[in-house]
């Protein structure tokens, strides 16, 4: 597994974890009837801080935790990283953020016309961060399967 | 990536080259052994830039190592 492949599957864990604490904040909202202005900014705060702090943690912890393996396995002091990306890796890439792009333009089509509709605008902007986090999810599970598929 | 018309001899080139290994060759092209790998099994079609690099590696000219599978693009 190369270090692009271990920093996908890191984002892609993360963003689940993610996505799992959203619905059940926003289920939990909405039960106690606090889906609010000030609760559901708090949560669009939380959702971002978390995704930027789990996800460059992780990738540093991931580092780590390779260098000691490949230290453990080879016996070597000196520690040599394979962090090249290449051509191939940005094509990935490239096909990843065209999935992630396409599922976060249709939901953000959706929660407009919701709104349009006559929801709430706290209901499309939930919406919007629903199927950006979905949108990031799946354009990482693509990036998998490409490098899955060779 | 699954439409590959391009073949290539990069593992008899890396035979005949003291039997070099995957690694050694994305190292001295700057990809990763993946890449290699999947170019190998014909899973991956490189850059023009990428592929004269292999072939200045190897000491041939670019037909040498890639050709285009004209038979496969008949049957399409």
């Amino acid at each position: 597994m190369t270090s692009q492949q271990k920093n996908v599957t890191v984002t892609l864990v993360s963003f689940s974890a993610l996505l799992f604490i959203f619905i059940t904040r926003v289920a939990r909202l909405v039960r106690t009837d606090n889906f609010n202005e000030s609760s559901v900014i708090r949560l669009w705060v939380f959702v971002v801080v978390f995704a930027i702090v789990v996800t460059v943690i992780g990738i540093i912890l991931t580092y780590i935790a390779s260098a000691v393996y490949q230290a453990a396995t080879t016996g070597e002091d000196e520690i040599e990283f394979d962090d090249i990306v290449d051509e191939r890796d940005q094509l990935i890439d490239l096909k990843g953020t065209k999935t992630t792009y396409t599922i976060s333009s249709i939901g953000s089509f959706l929660a407009i016309m919701a709104f349009a509709l006559g929801q709430s605008a706290l209901v499309m902007i939930t919406l919007l961060l629903f199927f950006g986090l979905i949108g990031q999810i799946a354009g990482d599970a693509n990036r998998l399967r490409l490098y899955q598929l060779g | 990536m699954s439409d590959y018309k391009i073949n290539n001899n990069i593992r008899k080139l890396r035979f005949f080259r003291d039997e070099m290994t995957q690694a050694g060759l994305a190292k001295a092209v700057g990809v990763t052994r993946q890449t290699i790998i999947s170019l190998e099994k014909g899973k991956y079609s490189p850059s023009l830039e990428l592929a004269f690099k292999i072939a200045q590696v190897f000491e041939v000219e670019l037909n040498e190592v890639f050709s285009y599978d004209l038979a496969e693009e008949a049957n399409n």
